[in-house]
């Protein structure tokens, strides 16, 4: 009963080729590997012509997705390759790692002894993922499921090494004792690079037992955990009598399951663990992921370059050089085909002159800076980003489990042939065209399920039908999407049970009426009925009559405009109805005994209703207005900046007319009243509306009688407020008020001079000036 | 021998290049006098195999110089780009007395180097005499290193006139020096190669064709990555200069050299150590080969002038020479180092206090 453990290191092109080679060479009739049991269902999937690498096995807990844990695999995975083999020779794969089960549970124990409540589940995820690959696993030290770290490292090795890299790489050990400055070098050239698969098995086997034999080994319970885990596999499989048994595993852990301990201390130490349910599926990955870059990433820090490796073992540096200069030619540099030669031969010249088997990454990245670079790093950004790591997405069949949510953003994804990539887009829709409405109503949909796929952005150009989004798919969005799973099984279905639970737990206005911003544009009539009987509610509640007119703004926007976008206005008309009544209600007693900041915001507010009002070209709430506004107005009490402001409203509107008007003026700055009173109330009136002053002559004489009559006391008092008023005007408007002054008040006065009119010559320009209005 | 100012590279270290040579046993690229391996230990020292030491002449990144090196054993030349002050020229020379054992090959480059000083020149006297014959023809550095098989440096490359530095792509990519007045040429033996060096601060240079640039492979060579680093390139430098000027050295000078070095970083970053304050720079580049400068006067002065053993005085006019290069703008510059820095670290009492008379 044969059991070949093959060491390998997670994501290397070399690795992957010697297990491939191996497991061709070994025909074993099991394979074990390390992995979580959870994926194991999934593994039928592997050979489906729809699964591209780079995908990831993301294993979570349906009650809390935020628990959840990544295993990337890229083509180049030893991982991948042996799962590809077993599925291709119709053989068993196992995964022996712990079940996520026992881990989740687990972790939250140890939070709980902890006593951090607050603690980041997604921190959670990258520490396993961390210490799933053994690369970072033999790197970082620090994490807990790392063996290494000890205090009782022998004192000799301290004083050679600098302690933080023994902590942090101990593989840093192995290759100073071949004499390697850099330990990826060092693991490069011994295993990457090198050809004979089973012998490279063995000698790395001795190497980490050396290893693990020289480093006291730290005693990590999980560690142990996965390792007894994995041996209880192996022994299963055994029982069963399989007779040719490959096992692919972290090189870390090959002298652990190579020298078996009873399996009474296995049993014992596996006994009594807790457990919490565990789902997994299928996600696309990608390359950028796979780097260092982020913090899913699996480790490595060049994703494209591996790739090149796996798929061109035969390349001399030739092709990978060719592919840097085109990237240089896309961004208009001059590469000629003699700098690609001329960077190949240093690139060599350097690999022989530090004795390597083959030019890697190193030699050609910095040949490639010295050669078409002149000698400047931040070009080679360029290269590291397009091709060193590379924008690869991988894809899933269409038919493996997935969650429902994620399943129905799938479908969707690709009825709007929106695809999901790693890199930042720029999208413009037009909502004109029905697949543009619906890209955006997606979009804004995510965004409510906080799913921030897009981001929108202010679209050049006018006209309400435009929108342009950034999008940038980040594969930990799929957690903030699992999280959701329990909202709804599709996307419209979701976000409308959230938005209710949102809009019942909303306890002000404001919070509802920034919620409908978001929630109009992603159509969903069930949540905005909900939302429009929250607002109801917290309206007849409020009685903060700015907040009302906050909320009802937007409203009038849409209901104007709603038709672009084909929304339903009829729920908003009643909830809008409802609105002004309390509005109305409300204002006149809200404009009264307050003081002038109060009143000056108050104003503000009441000209940006008084546009909606006049857009929605409603009569009826036209009347109702203006019925207010001039309730305000006669009321005494009133804020004299409101007062005027309403007056001028009224006026502009011609609700009232030029003696009306004029006589509210004179009322308002008469000698009777308090000239502060006056001065507010002139500010509410001629603020920004110079052009009254100006044109209309009959304002202009009370203005100037007003003024002429004040005591010089009281005209000091009244300056500052006058000012403030006039200091907002153009210069333009300020220098017509001040010729109009000069002339004595009636320089800009037009009186239609009758006399000596030609009234058939007149006739004969009527034609063409109804022609020019648009009359005839 | 003993008398001369300044020793060539390799007569400075001919017992360094002497052992290295007895140790190599890496193959040598023809006419070259160490393999490239050993090329790169004489830069960037290290312990041969019989336990000899060899000094470190460039501190810094190793890569650097391997990619130096690796570039001469191809048929490209090698371009020396960087700030001034950043060891172009003293890694150029070492590298030509390690490879060629020679390194007066040289060609300072001027606005007024002549086509004549880069392919070859005339006498005069023997041209009118004689006619155009080989024996009037003036070799130049250039010509001498095709025929021999050397390494030639040609210094501050885009400081040469642009129809002058032209001359050079023959020279580079045909390896070949045409002479058509005797209806020859000299055609260059293996083994030869140009180092330029050329830096990227000054304005109105001359700046390379892309025909040229072609020829050559490019090095930065960077500011000095770490405090530690500049200190200990400081301090070697500044040990060597005691000893060739015949200055005893008392006292340890490293604290003051620290001093310096943290100046020159702050003022050159634009940011004080800790991260904390934010700083002008002056107009000058601040090098680690002024702040060697700074420190070499400062011996001299305190050996001739003093007690021998280095104060603040000694180096606060050479930093202010070093800082204050504009009147106006880099004394606003210094006194803002002066009293926002200097004058709150602890311990710095007496180079505030001297920097602060001097002004």
């Amino acid at each position: 009963m044969p059991l070949h453990l093959l060491g390998i290191r997670h994501h290397g092109p070399g690795s992957a080729r010697n297990v491939k080679e191996a497991l061709e060479q070994l025909r074993p009739d099991i394979i074990l590997i390390e992995g979580p049991p959870e994926g194991e269902a999934l593994l039928q999937w592997a050979l489906h012509e729809e699964m591209q690498p780079p995908v990831a096995l993301l294993v979570y807990r349906p009650d809390n997705p935020q628990d959840a844990t990544f295993y990337p695999f890229a083509e180049y995975s030893p991982e991948w390759q042996a799962i590809c083999y077993g599925r291709q020779h119709h053989i068993p794969v196992r995964f022996i790692d712990i079940p996520l089960a026992h881990e989740f549970a687990l972790r939250e124990a140890e939070r709980v002894r902890q006593e951090a409540p607050s603690e980041d589940g997604g921190a959670d995820g990258i520490e396993r993922q961390e210490d799933l690959t053994d690369e970072s696993e033999l790197r970082n030290g620090t994490q807990p499921g790392t063996a290494l770290v000890t205090e009782a490292l022998a004192d000799e090795l301290l004083e050679e090494l600098p302690e933080p890299d023994v902590y942090r790489n101990p593989i840093r050990y192995l290759a100073e004792a071949a004499g390697y400055a850099d330990p990826e070098v060092w693991w490069e050239q011994q295993f990457e690079l090198r050809r004979g698969s089973l012998e490279t098995f063995d000698a790395l086997a001795e190497a980490m037992q050396a290893l693990r034999d020289t480093l006291p080994l730290k005693e990590d319970r999980r560690e142990q955990l996965r390792e007894a885990f994995m041996r209880r596999a192996i022994r299963n499989a055994q029982k069963e009598k399989w007779e040719n048994i490959a096992v692919v595993c972290g090189a870390w852990h090959v002298p652990a399951l190579q020298n078996m301990p009873s399996q009474k201390a296995d049993d014992a130490l596996l006994k009594g663990l807790p457990k919490v349910k565990a789902d997994a599926t299928w996600i696309p990955w990608t390359n950028s992921r796979l780097s260092y870059e982020s913090g899913y990433g699996a480790g490595i820090d060049s994703p494209g370059w591996y790739t090149h490796l796996w798929n061109r073992s035969q390349d001399d540096g030739t092709e990978w050089l060719v592919h840097v200069a085109r990237v240089f030619r896309e961004q208009r540099m001059d590469i000629s085909s003699a700098h690609v030669i001329e960077t190949l031969r240093l690139a060599h010249a350097l690999a022989s002159m530090r004795q390597l088997h083959r030019a890697g990454l190193h030699e050609y990245n910095e040949a490639v800076q010295s050669v078409m670079c002149m000698g400047d790093g931040a070009l080679l950004q360029l290269v590291w980003r397009e091709l060193i790591v590379g924008h690869q997405t991988g894809s899933t069949p269409a038919d493996a489990p997935q969650v429902p949510l994620q399943r129905d953003l799938e479908i969707w994804q690709k009825k709007l042939r929106l695809k999901a990539q790693d890199a930042p887009k720029l999208l413009q829709i037009d909502l004109r065209d029905e697949s543009g409405l619906q890209k955006s109503i997606l979009l804004h949909r995510l965004l409510l399920l906080e799913v921030p796929w897009g981001s929108k952005r202010a679209a050049a150009g006018k006209g309400t039908f435009k929108e342009e989004w950034e999008l940038y798919w980040k594969p930990e969005l799929s957690i903030n999407l699992l999280e959701k799973a329990a909202w709804g099984n599709t996307i419209e279905e979701a976000a409308n049970a959230l938005l209710g639970d949102r809009a019942a737990k909303a306890q002000q206005l404001s919070q509802l009426t920034r919620l409908m911003e978001n929630t109009l544009p992603a159509e969903l009539p069930a949540g905005v009925a909900l939302l429009m009987q929250r607002m109801d509610q917290l309206a007849a509640s409020t009685s903060d009559v700015g907040e009302l007119m906050q909320a009802f703004l937007p409203l009038a926007q849409v209901r104007r405009y709603g038709n672009v976008r084909n929304t339903n206005t009829s729920t908003i008309a009643l909830i809008m109805d409802s609105l002004l009544a309390r509005i109305i209600a409300g204002l006149p007693p809200a404009s009264s005994g307050i003081d002038e900041e109060t009143g000056a915001a108050l104003a503000a507010l009441m000209v940006q209703m008084n546009s909606a009002i006049l857009l929605l070209e409603e009569e009826e709430y036209r009347s109702l207005w203006y019925e207010a506004l001039e309730k305000i107005m006669d009321t005494h009490q009133a804020n004299a900046l409101v007062c005027g402001s309403c007056c001028k409203l009224l006026h502009d509107a011609q609700e009232i007319d030029e003696l009306r008007t004029a006589q509210e003026f004179s009322k308002a700055l008469s000698a009777g009243t308090d000239p502060a009173y006056g001065a507010s109330w002139i500010e509410g009136f001629l603020k920004e509306s110079a052009t009254t002053l100006i044109l209309d002559d009959r304002i202009w004489q009370i203005v100037d009688e007003w003024l002429g009559e004040l005591q010089p006391q009281l005209f000091q008092e009244v300056v500052p407020v006058l000012r403030r008023t006039f200091s907002e005007y153009t210069n333009t408007e300020k220098r017509q008020l001040a010729q109009k002054a000069k002339a004595g008040g009636t320089a800009t006065t037009t009186t239609i001079q009758r006399e000596n009119l030609d009234e058939a010559r007149a006739r004969t320009l009527l034609p063409l000036f109804y022609k020019m209005i648009g009359a005839e | 021998m003993q008398n001369v100012l300044r020793q060539h590279a390799e007569q400075q270290f001919a017992e360094e290049l002497e052992e290295l040579k007895k140790q190599d046993t890496q193959t040598k690229p023809l006419n070259w006098l160490l393999s490239p391996q050993a090329v790169v230990t004489y830069l960037v020292g290290g312990k041969l195999a019989n336990g000899y030491h060899i000094m470190p002449k460039y501190i810094g990144n190793r890569r650097l110089m391997e990619i130096a090196v690796a570039t001469l054993t191809t048929d490209r030349a090698l371009l020396l780009y960087g700030l001034p002050g950043t060891a172009k020229s003293w890694v150029s020379e070492h590298l030509a007395a390690a490879i060629s054992g020679d390194s007066t090959l040289l060609v300072q480059g001027t606005a007024g180097t002549g086509e004549e000083a880069v392919r070859y020149g005339w006498n005069y006297a023997r041209l009118l005499a004689v006619g155009p014959v080989p024996d009037a023809l003036v070799e130049t550095p250039v010509m001498r290193a095709m025929k021999d098989g050397k390494i030639a440096r040609v210094e501050e490359l885009t400081r040469i006139g642009s129809d002058v530095q032209d001359t050079l792509i023959t020279i580079l990519s045909e390896k070949t020096l045409p002479i058509p007045e005797l209806n020859t040429e000299v055609q260059a033996v293996k083994g030869f190669n140009v180092i330029a060096t050329a830096n990227n601060r000054d304005k109105g240079v001359n700046d390379l064709s892309s025909a040229l640039k072609r020829r050559f492979n490019t090095v930065i060579l960077p500011v000095p990555n770490t405090l530690e680093e500049e200190v200990e390139i400081v301090q070697q430098r500044v040990n060597s200069f005691s000893k060739t000027m015949e200055l005893p050295l008392e006292k340890p000078i490293g604290e003051e050299v620290k001093r310096i070095v943290t100046i020159f970083r702050e003022l050159r970053s634009g940011l004080s150590l800790d991260g904390k304050n934010k700083l002008k720079s002056p107009s000058g580049t601040l090098s680690t080969a002024e702040a060697i400068s700074v420190m070499n006067s400062g011996i001299a002065l305190s050996h001739h002038f003093g007690d021998g053993s280095i104060k603040a005085d000694d180096l606060a006019s050479g930093i202010l020479g070093a800082v204050v290069k504009d009147p106006v703008q880099d004394k606003i510059v210094w006194q803002e180092y002066l009293e926002t820095v200097m004058k709150q670290r602890e311990g710095w009492k007496d180079i505030y206090r001297s920097c602060r008379d001097m002004m």
